[in-house]
This record gives structure tokens, C-alpha cells and sequence, in this order.
């Protein structure tokens, strides 16, 4: 989930904080602080994430755009220069068309605001722009909700009761609802200093940018990972299911399936699997966490000699084409897989699958997938040369069941023309002719369509007077057996008009000795 | 979104009065051949539907998009109305087909014109309809059972969409009155019941259908709230192609669908599996062939607001929108997995023409087309495909944009990323035999277990002991192992399965007995690795921690742990005697030793070390198998060959007294053997004599190959 780290660089970010201590501080500079131990963050434990500087004031600038290279990032954050009033609308907008511009309108992103809340003046104030928001065309919309799903992080230099001073604070929750509703307002609690300024950042990381760590396991193999970018809780049906889906820290494997067989599903998202070596001896180094312990290199160099779960089942997968079914949750699965890039570089990699007992039609329902043992016979064949997939539906869909449409003319007239041309070669085509009568036998009787019926009967007399004189003996029989049959149907006589019965060729002294010319 | 949405639930009421019996006067030319038939043949009169026709025929096209689309959890209840009401299905899943329908439709037939106008009513079917709508569907009941005290979440809303013909605007109002009265009569009822749940909402969908060329007394009203309950729309269409086109738009309406036209189909005579009797001659043009979906697979398109490709209007809905999507040609990729953001079912607008019907049927066959996006500038982006799944076509939304993980660190790079000899050819046959399969008809087992539990389940006990990279196992490096191996991790195993594991142990015996070579790993220790009896020993001690854990499982499994137990050559009490006797051997070569050189001791040219050497040797020759060391720290392979000390220990035994050539020469002898690995025929021989082509022997047929797969 991409950042975009929105920086007010307004004249009146540059206001100084009064401190007790010696040096002074601008409000820009605790910005900076606070967005400086973000970014270290991030390269350490989050390094995958990509990020873009977007600065703002009457105008907006893109400083970096999205990269991995905190470096460059916190190159640009130190060199900020400050410039005249406050105006969101347009940053907005300008955040929107960047993150469209490289991400598409479908990934998901988070935005950053930095500012002091003080929101500008007049025209292009905050304030201005929400209360001129019902009356705008459609090419002057507000930018919020942006056009991909977002969340909003609001950082406020500023404490809360500041901001409750003046319009600023409901201006800003007024934003996020805007926004969707993700995201959170961050204040700073106490007096503006380097401290506060921490802890706000501190809540932040934690909020957002804390790496999801979770054991992926196969029975009793077992590897800890780390899933990168963290996978968010899903929300299935607001009425009926309210409470957001969170992936559990325990990703257990299923089973395996074949690529072919679950043939490009449709996923929420997609993750990367890394494995990561958990520092069971800290206690002994110390305070040093896990995440800080990735960072030791010599540590690193242990870990990539000792196997791991995860390269084992990231080769076979990739070996057999195959991918690992995964539970997630109650009723969530998704899929493991190799992922390549261009650059013969491969990685293991999960797809979410929609919450749900069947997320794949093609599947059936996951709990009902079991072991190939427990089969009287390899559904798979003895030498795999079968599949117990695709499950197919109960019903066909109409295109698959030649089903009857009269709706346009052509559609009438077409199966009209079927029957007159098996008419004309039989007694060859009796069986097919009497198959597309009958077809259009009962869709006449299901419309209530009866003058069909009269209609069709006549052009089958018509055709029986045509019949050349070279024409078989049992085609005359035939057409005009059916057309009586058809007359009756069309009486709504209970007898010939029922939907179940068909109209079966007439079994005349030809018939019986050309049998073999009923073949199809 | 919402699972119980008004859409969950439609009812259809069609009116069969006497009126509907009137022709719709749009006429249809059947008698089409005449012109290339001989001639003097008077043409036939057109035929033309009546009002119910096409009133039926519409909703049936309608019923097939729907279910096409969705197949489940959107139901649909049809109800005719004339001097009363016929229900003709209910709200099961099973009884939402068009098949069931048509018969039953079939068996009320076209309306009675000379039934008395005064006793039938178009109200009787809507007061049906209200009725029907209160009724609990299967789904409903399924989710307020698991929802329990919170069952009120389930919400009951509908729609009832009636083609009528009506008399007037008035007439209009009254009917929307009736249905008013009847939902505030049965939710009153419904509150005190069960199997009934209240109307929270309903939409009345009218539709007017009067004849062609007639002008109607019944005007257009865009949806509006009658109650809070109730919101009522009037649609006024002509019969024919603009009642089919009026349903058309209104079911991508109530269903969140969209339209899309796959462009640029090149239809060549090999695609042309249909029809092949109406091929023309122009068959390679290219066709255009409409499709609805849910609106969600233009999602892309329309967050983006880049709905400009959309320009053209469907030729045959009229009214709704549909994006162009151009064919490419189809690549062979079934086993390539697609960033696909969703698949959405869809029907073709069009079913039987030729090109929709080719172009299922082009998918049906197991083909899949990729889709790509006109885009102004002329770069080409797929942004879809279409793909059949198990009879049900499928259009996958891919993903076209940047990926948010590019340039991932590889997985080399990681965590037991320098591991190079992974057990990966053994992991994926792991794989193969724990690969899925539907059981549909067993949801539990005896055990109460569902499917899926029982492919944890065993998941479970294959990797109870599952060494992840060759150096740190033996026994999977054997091929004489793996009948053992595979019955072992069952659930449960038969008499045959028994003797099977036990003639696995007893080949291992002779294996032993035979002194056949190991594929034992020499990763991390240097040189050649443990001795041979040594390395039976690692077997063992291996192939008893595998069937260890499953011991517990039957007590079969319990019988082939002791098979091994009594198998393995000694027993217990003289292993605990010489694991003593090496402890003090260890003491007193500990001046000797230096961590690596362990068994140096035996060529040292001290005379009293070499008889000790000699006489250590003898004792392992007459216990046979000796314990040298823990499976886990190998000893190192820097030690005299066999051959040597059976040569020393034939001197002694025939001379006595050891000469100093002797010394000497077995001295020299030792020397050079470290420097080499000796041949196997003559580790293997006796007197000397190595025996070649032994597998020819073997009556049982076992080839000397099986002792290890890994032959290197």
C-alpha cells in the first residue's frame, strides 16, 4: 500500500514553538523531526513500502516521487523551503492525480498530511472548499473520497485544544469523513516539542506501519514470515456481518492445487511471504527485537544457511506449478504461489480470496475439499492425466444449453428455417427434424404461442405438395404426421398439449427398414 | 454490499386476462424461402404474438440474464394473475430454473379470451405477490438461524416487477394502493409468525404493455415514494422488441450490470463449430458480440472516469452503455496465473446468434481470451479476460497497472536462502499426494471431521518428521525406505500394509547383513563420512524417530516399531555396556587425540597402540555392530579402512606373533589407504575376492541399485 506524505510547507508552518530550552524551533522543524524517525521506520522494517514527498502551499509540488529510497526522501524532507498560504483543495487533487497516474484507481493507498492546522484563508481554505461543496459541477468536484481506497492520516503540529480554538479541528474531521472514514486524526499531546512530536509519529507507525508477522505452517513444518504489505481486515456485508475480517497470525496451509486447476482466481490482494528469522536468544543479546536483529547482518548470514519452511515449499511450488491452498481465518482462504518477476528473481507469494466458504465457484466449497486419499480412486488419474476440477454448476447458463429465444424476429425465423431444412432431406435428417420440432414445440406452448404452431404446420403441408418426385415415400408420411401433431398441439387440447410430451417420428413400413438412416 | 438488498428477492406477476390475449400486432415474416423455391407459391401470412407472448417471452429473457449471471441467492417467484392467482415455483434455489418455469407456464397457456373480463384482475397476482414476499426464503432462514439473537439483521426487501395492461393512470394508482394496503395487512401478520418476515422495503416495478400502433393511456412516472415502505415506478412500452429492450435495461438496473462488446472476433471457419449449414462465404469477417456482467469489472474504467472508449451506445439495449473491449489473439496460458482483480459471470445479450453462440462455445471448449483496451494513445493494455470455469464463462478483471511489488528481494536472498540442497523433487511428490478433491457428498466423516479438516490432518502426520534438506536425512535418500515411509504416515494401515513395512525392515537387514553402502549425507563433516556400521547405525536410529511419531496412531504402527526394534542388530544391554567401554577408550586416547583425529590411533608405530587398535577391532567384530558416537556428531572418515585391520587380524590370527615386516607393511599399507577411498570390491570381498554381478543372484529379483537412489 503505497504512502504519499503530504507536507504543509506554509508560511505558517514556520511558526517557532516557544520552549523553555535554548534553541528554538519552527513548527516545520518538529514536522520534519516527526516525518525523519517515520521514514527511518520504514527503511528498517518496512523498507518494501514505496513513499512520495508531495509538498504544499497555495500550489503543490511532487518532490520524490514514489521510490524505496528513504535516503532520497529524507534528502528532499531536510531542503524544504517555506512558502506563502495554506490551500488543500488543490495538494488533494494534485495527491489524487499522482497516485492514479502510477497505481491505478484500484490499490489501495495512504496518505500522510502533515500540517499545523491552520488551514489558509478565503478562497482555497479549507473552510472555503467544504462549504462550497454541494455547489459544484461535476468537473469541480472535491478530490475526497479519492477515486482509489484510501486512508487518511492527519498529523497535526498542534495539540488538540488548539485546534478546538478555532473551526480547525471539525474542518479536519469534516475531511476525513469525506475521505471515507479510514484514517485518524493525530494531535500532539502536551507542549510542541521533540518529545510529543515523537510519540504522535510513535502512534502512527504503530497504527500503520507495524510489519504483519505470522507463522506459516504445513502440519508440523513451520516457518515465521513476515506478509508485506500488511493485509488489512475485509468488510463483507455491513447489514448482516458488521465486523471487519482480519487475517489470523497463523497461516495454515490446506492442501495443494494445481495452477490449471484454480486458473487465475480473482483475488482482494496480493502479498508477499518473506521468511524471517525470529532472534530466540533475545533475552541474551538484550533489548533487541526481532526487527532489530534483521538488521544484523551476521545474523542474516545464520539465517540463510539454516533451512527454511518457506524456500522449501517456495522451490516445489514453483517446481510442480502448483499452488498451496491457505486458510486465513474462519470461512478466508488464499493461495501460495511462486511469483516471478522479469528478472529470474522469485518469490513466495499469497493471494486473498474473498471472506467466504466459497470463494471460487470453480472450487466448490473449500471445507468440502479433502485429501485425494480419501478418494475410492486417484481423482486425479494414475498418471495425472485427470482433474477433480473445475466443480461444475448444478444448471447450465442458457448459452450452454441451447436454450430458446424468439425475442427478435431473426431468432424465430432461424429456427423456423432449421426445421424446413431437415424437412427437405428427410427421411436422412428425421432425427434432427424431429428434435428442433419438438424444441420449438414447447417453446411455442410455454409463450402461448399457438398461431406458431398453425403457422409451422401449414409451411410442413406446404413442403409435403413441394416434394419432388424423386423425394422417399417416408418424407411425405413424416411431414405430414407432424404437421397433425403440431395442429393438435395447438389446440391446447390437455392431451397433445402437454410441455413433457414429444412428437415422435411415425413409424411407417420405410421408417422401419431405413432405421439405419435415423443415425445421426 | 448487501447480501439481502432488494434484489434478493423478485416477483414476477404476469397478467393472463382475457385483453392479453389481443395481438400485439408486430407481424413475423415465417415463410422466408419462397423467393429461391419454386414459383406460384403464395406466400404465408405472417404470424404475429399476442400481448402474453411477448409479455412471457420478455421475462423469460430476463430470468435467463439473471440466472446466467446469478446463479444463486437471487431468486425469483412467478405468479400469473386472471380470476385468480397462479404460483408457478417457489423461492427454493432448486426451483429457480427456466425449464421448470416454461413447463409450468406452458401448462396455464395463452389467455382464455372468452373467459368474463369482470372476474379476472391483475390484483390478484399482486396481493400474491405481497403474500409471497413476506414468505422466509431458504437463505433468510439460513442466516437468521446462525445469526441467532441478531437475526434481526436479516432484512426482508423485494421487488415486484408486473407486466400488465392497464386502463388508465388511475387505474395505475390503484393498484399501487392495493399493494400498499396488502403490505401493511401481511406485515401485521407476519410480525406474529415464524415462516413470515415483514416487507421492510418493496419496489413495484409496473410495466404497461399496450399494442403497436395503438397509443397508450397509461403515461411514464420515474420511481417514486409512495410510503416508506413502498416506491412504485411506471413504465408504459409497446410490445415487441421495445418491451424485450424496456426488461433488458431494467434487469442491468436491478442487478448492478453493464454491458460490454467484445470487438474484432475473428470468426474463421474453424471457429465456426455452429451452425456449420448456415455458413456464408464471408466467414473471416470480424464480429462484434455483447455481453452483461456485473458492473464491477469496469470498475476500473469507471473510478478512473476513462469511460470514453464507451462512446458507441449497444445496438441492442438501446439505452445502457457498453464499454469496447478488442479480441486478442488467444494464447495457450492455462498454466499461467493472472493478477486477476475479479471475475464476474456473464451472458451473452444476444444468445443464439451466431457470433455470441460462436464465441461461447470458442470458451465452453476450455479456450481463454485475453481482452484489450482501446486506448486513445494506442498502446495496448490488457485489461480483461474471458475464461470458462466448469460450463460458466467467466470475465476476469486483470490488473493493467503498476505493481506495488516490484523488485521484491529474492528469495535467495532470505531466510535459508544459501541452502542449496533442499529436499525439493521429494517435497513436491509431498505436494502431489496431498493435492485437494472435492467431497460434495461427505460433508463429515465418522469422526466428524470435514474434508478439509482431514487434509490437515494429514498434512499433520506427513510431516511429523519431514527432514527439509537431503544432508540431514538418510533414510528419505533410500529408495528401500519408501515403501515404510509412505504406509507408515496412514491413518490407518491393513495386514497388508504391516507385512509390507515389515519386509522393508528386513531388506534393510540384509542390506546391513550384506554390508551394502549408504547414501549417507558427507555434508559438514570432512572427508568420507562415518564407517558403515556406523552409518546403519544413523539409519536406525532414523527410521525409528520417523515411525516413533506415528506410533501412537494403531497398533499396527506400534508392530512395525518393534519390528525394528528387534531387527536392529543388538540388544539393548550390550549397547549400554559399550557405550561404557568407549568412554573409557576415550580417556585413555585422549592424549592422542586432537578433535579431528580421532582414530589416528591405529597406525601409530608403537606396537602396543596397534595391538590395542588390533584388539579394539576384534571386539567390534564380535559384537558385530558397535556404537561409535550419537547420530549427531558423524565421525569424520579420516580412519583406517576395514580392509586394513581384516588383513592385520588374519595375521595375528595365522602367525602369532607379528613380524617387523608385518608391522611394516600394514603400517604402510594404512598409510596410503587414507590417502584414497578404497575400491569397493575389495571392501566388499572376502579373502580378496570380490563376487561380480551379485544382483544376478538375488532370487527375490532386488536390484543392489535399490540400496540407494542417491548414488552420488
Amino acid at each position: 500500500m503505497p504512502t504519499v506524505v503530504l507536507m504543509d510547507a506554509s508560511l505558517s508552518m514556520t511558526r517557532p514553538v516557544s520552549l523553555e530550552g535554548s534553541e528554538e524551533f519552527q513548527r516545520k522543524n518538529l514536522a520534519v523531526h516527526g516525518l525523519t524517525m517515520l521514514f527511518e521506520h520504514m527503511a528498517t522494517n518496512y523498507r518494501l513500502e514505496f513513499t512520495a514527498l508531495v509538498v504544499f502551499s497555495s500550489l503543490w509540488e511532487l518532490m520524490v516521487p514514489f521510490t524505496r529510497d528513504y535516503n532520497t526522501l529524507q534528502e528532499a524532507l531536510n531542503n524544504l523551503e517555506d512558502y506563502d498560504k495554506t490551500c488543500l483543495e488543490s495538494a488533494l487533487q494534485g495527491v489524487s492525480n499522482i497516485v492514479q497516474q502510477e497505481w491505478g484507481s484500484t490499490c489501495p493507498c495512504q496518505v500522510v498530511l502533515v500540517t499545523d492546522g491552520a488551514l489558509g484563508i478565503g478562497r482555497g481554505s479549507l473552510r472555503h472548499s467544504l462549504a462550497t461543496l454541494k455547489q459544484r459541477g461535476d468537473d469541480k468536484k472535491f478530490p475526497l473520497p479519492f477515486p482509489f481506497p484510501s486512508k487518511l492520516y492527519i498529523m497535526c503540529i498542534s495539540n488538540a485544544e488548539e485546534l478546538q480554538a478555532t473551526d480547525a479541528m471539525d474542518n479536519l474531521e469534516q475531511l476525513l469523513t469525506l475521505s471515507g472514514g479510514e484514517g485518524q486524526i493525530f494531535t500532539m499531546d502536551g507542549p510542541l516539542c521533540l518529545k510529543s512530536v515523537q510519540a504522535m509519529f510513535g502512534k502512527l507507525i504503530d497504527q500503520a506501519y507495524t510489519p504483519f508477522h505470522a507463522v506459516l505452517r504445513c502440519g508440523n513444518l513451520a516457518s515465521d514470515v513476515q506478509v508485506f504489505p500488511r493485509p488489512e481486515p475485509v468488510l463483507l456485508d455491513e447489514e448482516v456481518d458488521p465486523v471487519p475480517k482480519a487475517v489470523l497470525t497463523e497461516l495454515e496451509i490446506v492442501g495443494f492445487i494445481e495452477i490449471g486447476d484454480i486458473a487465475s482466481p480473482p483475488v482482494l490482494s496480493r502479498h508477499l511471504v518473506l521468511p524471517i528469522a525470529v532472534n530466540k536468544e533475545a533475552d541474551e543479546v538484550g533489548a533487541g527485537t526481532a526487527d532489530d536483529m534483521e538488521e544484523d547482518t551476521s545474523t542474516n548470514q545464520m539465517a540463510g544457511k539454516s533451512p527454511n519452511f518457506c524456500v522449501l515449499l517456495h522451490g516445489s511450488l514453483k517446481v510442480e506449478g502448483m499452488v498451496a491452498l491457505v486458510q486465513l481465518g474462519p470461512d478466508w482462504y488464499g493461495m501460495l504461489y511462486s511469483q516471478a518477476d522479469s528478472k529470474k528473481k522469485s518469490n513466495l507469494m499469497m493471494s486473498l480470496f474473498e471472506p467466504g466458504p466459497e470463494p471460487l465457484p470453480w472450487l466448490g466449497k473449500i471445507s468440502q475439499l479433502g485429501p485425494i486419499s480419501d478418494a475410492l480412486e486417484n481423482p486425479y488419474g494414475e498418471d495425472d492425466s485427470k482433474s477433480p476440477f473445475p466443480v461444475q454448476p448444478k444448471s447450465k447458463r442458457s448459452y450452454a444449453q441451447n436454450v430458446t429465444v424468439w425475442i427478435k424476429a431473426s431468432g424465430l425465423q432461424t429456427d423456423v428455417q432449421k426445421i424446413l431444412r431437415n424437412a427437405r432431406k428427410l427421411p436422412e435428417k428425421t432425427q434432427t427434424f424431429y428434435k428442433e420440432l419438438n424444441r420449438l414445440r414447447k417453446a411455442a406452448l410455454a409463450f402461448g404461442f399457438w398461431e406458431l404452431l398453425k403457422c409451422v404446420a401449414e409451411l410442413l403441408e406446404r413442403e409435403c405438395t413441394l416434394l419432388p418426385d424423386s423425394a422417399h415415400p417416408d418424407a411425405a408420411f413424416q411431414l405430414s404426421h407432424a404437421a397433425q401433431q403440431l395442429r393438435l398441439a395447438s389446440t391446447g387440447d390437455s392431451q397433445y398439449a402437454a410441455f413433457e410430451h414429444n412428437i415422435t417420428p411415425m413409424l411407417t413400413d420405410f421408417s422401419g427398414g431405413g432405421g439405419g438412416a435415423d443415425r445421426m | 454490499m448487501k447480501t439481502f438488498s432488494i434484489s434478493h428477492k423478485t416477483a414476477f406477476v404476469v397478467d393472463h386476462c382475457p385483453y392479453m390475449a389481443e395481438s400485439s400486432r408486430q407481424q413475423i415474416e415465417c415463410d422466408m424461402l419462397t423467393k429461391s423455391r419454386g414459383q406460384g407459391v403464395i406466400p404465408l401470412a405472417p404470424v404475429s404474438k399476442s400481448l402474453w407472448t411477448c409479455a412471457v417471452e420478455c421475462s423469460m429473457e430476463y430470468l435467463r440474464i439473471l440466472y446466467d449471471i446469478y446463479p444463486a441467492r437471487k431468486l425469483v417467484n412467478y405468479i400469473v394473475s386472471d380470476s385468480e392467482f397462479h404460483i408457478l415455483n417457489s423461492w427454493r434455489q432448486e426451483d429457480q430454473n427456466i425449464q421448470e418455469l416454461m413447463g409450468a407456464l406452458a401448462a396455464v397457456g395463452p389467455p382464455n379470451p372468452r373467459e368474463d373480463p369482470e372476474c379476472c384482475s391483475i390484483l390478484h397476482g399482486l396481493v400474491a405477490a405481497v403474500e409471497s414476499l413476506c414468505k422466509i426464503t431458504e437463505y433468510q432462514h439460513e442466516s437468521r438461524t446462525t445469526l441467532m439473537d441478531m437475526a434481526d439483521r436479516v432484512a426482508n426487501r423485494g421487488r415486484i416487477i408486473c407486466l400488465t395492461n392497464a386502463k388508465s393512470d388511475t387505474h395505475v394508482r390503484m393498484l399501487e394502493d392495493c399493494v400498499l394496503e396488502t403490505i401493511q395487512e401481511q406485515n401485521k401478520l407476519a410480525a406474529g409468525s415464524d415462516r413470515l418476515m415483514p416487507i421492510q422495503q418493496c419496489e413495484l416495478v409496473l410495466v404497461h404493455i399496450y399494442p403497436q400502433g395503438d397509443d397508450t393511456l397509461v403515461s411514464d412516472r420515474p420511481k417514486k415514494e409512495i410510503s416508506s415502505v413502498l416506491s412504485s415506478e411506471v413504465h408504459s412500452v409497446r410490445a415487441g422488441r421495445h418491451l424485450a429492450s424496456k426488461l433488458n435495461v431494467l434487469v442491468q438496473q436491478h442487478f448492478d450490470l453493464a454491458s460490454t462488446t467484445i470487438t474484432n472476433i475473428p470468426m474463421k471457419p474453424t471457429l465456426n463449430v455452429c451452425e456449420q449449414e448456415e455458413q456464408h462465404a464471408n466467414t473471416s469477417a470480424n464480429y462484434d458480440v455483447e455481453l452483461l456482467h456485473h458492473r464491477d469489472a469496469h470498475m476500473e474504467f469507471i473510478k478512473s472516469g476513462d469511460l470514453h472508449m464507451a462512446g458507441s451506445t449497444s445496438k441492442d439495449s438501446g439505452l445502457k452503455e457498453t464499454v469496447t473491449l478488442k479480441w486478442c489473439t488467444p494464447r495457450t496460458n492455462s498454466v499461467e496465473l493472472h493478477y486477476c482483480t475479479g471475475a464476474f459471470r456473464i451472458s451473452p445479450v444476444d444468445v443464439n446468434s451466431r457470433p455470441s453462440s460462436c464465441l461461447t462455445n470458442f470458451l465452453l471448449n476450455g479456450r481463454s481470451v485475453l481482452l484489450e483496451q482501446p486506448r486513445k494513445s494506442g498502446s495496448k493494455v490488457i485489461s480483461h479476460m474471458l475464461s470458462c470455469h466448469g460450463g460458466e464463462i467467466f470475465l476476469h478483471m486483470l490488473n493493467s497497472t503498476r505493481s506495488t511489488l516490484e523488485d521484491p528481494p529474492s528469495i535467495s536472498e532470505g531466510c535459508g536462502g544459501r541452502v542449496t540442497d533442499y529436499r525439493i523433487t521429494d517435497f513436491g511428490e509431498f505436494m502431489r499426494e496431498n493435492r485437494l478433491t472435492p467431497f460434495p457428498d461427505m460433508p463429515v466423516d465418522a469422526a466428524g471431521r470435514a474434508p478439509f479438516e482431514r487434509a490437515k490432518a494429514q498434512l499433520e502426520r506427513h510431516t511429523r518428521y519431514w527432514p527439509m534438506i537431503i544432508s540431514q536425512t538418510t533414510i528419505f535418500n533410500m529408495q528401500a525406505v519408501v515403501p515404510l515411509a509412505n504406509l507408515i504416515v496412514k491413518d490407518s494401515m491393513t495386514e497388508d500394509d504391516l507385512l509390507t513395512c515389515q519386509k522393508t525392515v528386513y531388506n534393510l537387514v540384509d542390506m546391513e547383513r550384506k554390508n551394502d553402502p549408504l547414501p549417507i549425507s558427507t555434508v559438514g563433516s570432512r572427508g568420507k563420512g562415518p564407517k558403515r556400521d556406523e552409518q546403519y547405525r544413523i539409519m536406525w536410529n532414523e527410521l525409528e524417530t520417523l515411525v516413533k511419531t506415528h506410533v501412537g496412531t494403531s497398533e499396527r504402527h506400534q508392530q512395525v516399531l518393534e519390528c525394528i526394534s528387534a531387527c536392529r542388530s543388538k540388544p539393548p544391554e550390550e549397547e549400554e555396556r559399550k557405550k561404557r567401554g568407549r568412554k573409557r577408550e576415550d580417556k585413555e586416547d585422549k592424549t592422542e587425540k586432537n578433535g579431528k583425529e580421532s582414530e589416528e590411533k591405529g597406525w601409530t608405530p608403537d606396537s602396543e597402540r596397534l595391538k590395542g587398535a588390533i584388539e579394539r577391532e576384534k571386539e567390534e567384530q564380535s559384537e558385530s555392530e558397535v556404537i561409535k558416537d550419537s547420530p549427531d556428531s558423524p565421525e569424520p572418515f579420516n580412519k583406517k579402512p576395514r580392509l586394513a585391520s581384516e588383513e592385520i587380524l588374519s595375521l595375528e590370527k595365522s602367525k602369532g606373533p607379528v613380524s617387523l615386516l608385518s608391522l611394516w607393511t600394514s603400517r604402510i599399507t594404512q598409510a596410503n589407504s587414507r590417502k584414497h577411498q578404497e575400491f569397493a570390491g575389495r571392501v566388499n570381498s572376502v579373502n580378496n575376492k570380490a563376487e561380480l554381478y551379485q544382483h544376478l543372484k538375488d532370487e527375490n529379483g532386488m536390484d543392489v541399485h535399490e540400496n540407494g537412489k542417491a548414488t552420488r
